[in-house]
């Protein structure tokens, strides 16, 4: 089973003093996907990250890195860019770079190499040799996460990897994450940015009040959230509200409202039938958004009843 | 072990390097400079002050000839044998009047010379007076009114030796005593003290820069705590072995264009000899800082903020200072029970095997006792890094997991 995944997780378990962050979430990403942990803030996103890599130990549980149950065996083949950013402000870019990569086994001199070659890349060739302390805090979180893929790991962990970043750099971020998944690496990223998520996973997990609320494709987690629609009738008569389900809130012309469960055909019948007619029909498919908040929101109820 | 071993390796490049490759390590470097040139200008003003008021120091004898003569020939003779500074102030003859008690007064109330001690009276049955505490300068002039008064009775001129005496050096070749012995240990203490007061201690805020600037995540994720705390401590050791060896050539240098000063260092010779005492006095120092380092660094990686670290500073001033002293009490008394537990004990034992070295030529317990010394250093690491692990990544639950990791591994 550990060959086909990058990374697992077994009940994993950590309080700190009363407050218990993570409570027996389990994980299993599949090797060569983008595999999102998604969770609002506080949720324990960070804290199970950082058990997967070995920072620190779960109080029970356990977990495998690329088939080693000790973290710190497969560290030479993982990159991680932490969620708080951390650089020498004195090092030049290349050597941060370059020292990244040392730390994770690769000779200094083609760290050096690497990192000039991967920031000209990443359009940073101009400031090869600036020290941090003189790059904006988009350039210096760029330069880190090419230190965490300098030394081409199997498995990139990536700790909420846009914030911070402009558009601009985001989209960049996007297509890196993209081609390191083609080169063939795992990529395991935490987010709270539903959009990018939808973007770029394979699969994810959503994290909610310290345990995994869900597993799956994004298409998965948005099926779990019945279709919507939003029905224009010929006539103009309010009556027609009698008809529609109870959640039915007037939109402009229209009204919009949640598919009963036996499908939209019955109801579109007796619309017809009691000469309401229709003139416009669009059927709505949830976003991950909704479904992020909806597990969220439920979490939440669940915890507090 | 070797992956380790070049983790530890890049670690300490980097401390090195962000260390040295700064201005600001020039300042460092050159530091005891300012040091030596106040203590140059403080100790001349010192040795001016002194050197004017030991000029003007006499000592007198109110004699006519031929007695004064002769009383200037057996002080010649007399102060032969002492070494520069020893000997007793300059005799000044003074030629007598009639009453030599208020005679003697005025010599004392003269303020052009500070007169110590004055001889009046004929020299069988002479009247001595000298001022507190200068009764060694009395009794001097009572000896050479003495050898005179021989010299009258016998008729040898004191000047001139009845024996012909052989003088040479010891054949059995022992070059130094058990006070210089124990000098040497001594001065192994303190300049292993003093060196590492001076360079050990920075360790304490050496982990803050990784925690301020959120590092640390980056190397708890990429190599174990274990290397960090190891290549920081290296790192460090690299730049005190820089400071240390550009200090020592200028101080070898100056000591090689001073040969006077040879002497004076020939009757320190250890009793394990000069090479060895000097090797080991270098792997002792290694020992003293990788283990009051590995100290400093747990302790100071414990701190939340500069304010803390600033705080840790008396603390471990005093531990440092406690060390030296129970080292200096070993030294002191050689073989001592205070000295078998200062060898023992891990962090005073660098300072106090050194000082061993002096005074027992026996190899075999300062091989134990590096061993012993590297085995602490380990311990000292492995809890340092426990602690941080539980304190300031806050991993495992509590105290109680400070050995569970260990035990989960097994």
């Amino acid at each position: 089973m550990n060959s086909d995944y990058a990374v697992t997780a077994n009940a994993l378990v950590k309080t700190f003093g009363t407050k218990r962050a993570v409570d027996g979430v389990d994980l299993a990403v599949p090797k060569g996907m983008i595999y999102g942990v998604l969770g609002p803030n506080g949720a324990g996103k960070t804290t199970t990250l950082r058990m997967l890599l070995g920072i620190i130990d779960p109080d029970s549980g356990s977990r495998t890195l690329l088939g080693e149950s000790n973290p710190r065996e497969a560290s030479e083949r993982v990159g991680y860019l932490p969620e708080e950013r951390g650089l020498y402000p004195a090092m030049k870019a290349r050597e941060a770079i370059a020292f990244m990569g040392a730390l994770r086994g690769l000779p200094w001199a083609e760290g050096r190499a690497r990192a000039a070659t991967l920031m000209e890349t990443a359009g940073l060739g101009a400031v090869v040799d600036n020290k941090i302390r003189k790059m904006s805090k988009g350039m210096a979180q760029l330069v880190q996460l090419l230190g965490s893929i300098v030394h081409r790991p199997e498995l990139i962990v990536l700790d909420e990897p846009f914030s911070g970043l402009d558009p601009v750099n985001q989209e960049n971020l996007e297509a890196l994450i993209l081609a390191e998944r083609d080169r063939g690496a795992t990529i395991l990223f935490s987010t709270h940015v539903m959009g990018h998520a939808e973007r770029l996973c394979d699969r994810l997990a959503i994290i909610a009040a310290s345990k995994r609320r869900f597993e799956g494709t994004v298409e998965e987690a948005r099926g779990t959230l019945p279709m919507r629609a939003h029905y224009v009738p010929c006539s103009g008569d309010d009556t027609v509200a009698k008809l529609l389900p109870p959640d039915a809130v007037r939109n402009g012309q229209g009204w919009r409202f949640t598919v009963p469960d036996g499908g939209p055909e019955p109801l579109l019948m007796n619309l017809i039938q009691a000469g309401h007619g229709i003139a416009g029909l669009t059927m709505e498919r949830p976003g991950l958004h909704d479904a992020f908040v909806r597990i969220v929101n439920a979490a939440s109820a669940g915890d507090a009843a | 072990m070797t992956r380790l071993i070049r983790q530890i390796a890049v670690i300490a490049r980097r401390d090195f390097l962000a260390m040295v490759a700064t201005p600001t390590f020039l300042l460092f470097l050159l530091a005891p400079l300012f040091m030596i040139g106040f203590g140059a200008v403080g100790g001349s003003g010192a040795a001016q002050l002194g050197a004017s008021s030991a000029g003007k120091t006499r000592i007198a004898a109110i004699a006519a000839d031929p007695e004064a003569t002769r009383l200037q020939a057996a002080d010649r003779t007399l102060r032969a044998l002492y070494r520069g500074e020893e000997g007793p102030p300059v005799l000044m003859i003074v030629t007598p009047s009639a009453d030599a008690a208020a005679q003697t007064k005025e010599l004392f109330a003269r303020k052009d010379v500070d007169l110590t001690a004055v001889l009046s009276g004929p020299l069988t049955t002479p009247t001595i007076n000298f001022n507190v505490p200068s009764r060694r300068h009395g009794e001097y002039l009572a000896t050479l009114a003495d050898n005179v008064a021989r010299e009258g009775r016998t008729g040898l001129a004191l000047d001139k030796r009845i024996i012909t005496p052989t003088i040479a050096e010891n054949p059995s070749k022992k070059t130094s005593s058990v006070r210089g012995q124990q000098a040497a240990g001594f001065g192994a203490v303190f300049v292993i003290f003093f060196l590492t007061l001076l360079l050990a201690g920075q360790a304490v805020g050496t982990l803050a820069e990784e925690k301020s600037n959120k590092v640390i995540e980056i190397l708890a994720a990429s190599v174990p705590l274990e290397a960090v705390f190891l290549g920081k401590l290296i790192g460090m050791f690299g730049v005190a072995v820089l400071f240390v060896g550009f200090w020592g050539t200028l101080i070898m240098l100056g000591v090689s264009v001073l040969p006077q000063a040879l002497p004076v260092l020939s009757g320190l010779a250890p009793a394990i000899g000069v090479p060895a005492f000097f090797i080991l006095g270098a792997l002792y120092f290694t020992m003293a800082y990788m283990l009051l380092g590995a100290v400093f660094l747990g302790v100071g990686a414990q701190a939340a903020t500069i304010r803390e670290i600033q705080m840790l500073s008396l603390p471990i001033t005093i531990f440092q200072v406690s060390m030296f002293g129970l080292s200096a009490a070993a030294a002191s008394n050689p073989g001592s029970s205070i000295a078998r537990i200062a060898e023992i004990f891990p962090f005073s034992s660098p300072f106090a095997m050194a000082a061993r070295g002096a005074t027992d030529p026996a190899i075999w317990p300062h091989i134990v006792a590096l061993g012993w010394q590297a085995l602490w250093v380990a311990i000292t690491i492995w809890i340092a890094v426990r602690l941080f692990r539980i304190g300031v990544l806050k991993s495992g639950s509590g105290w109680r997991s400070l050995f569970r990791r260990r035990a989960k591994a097994a």
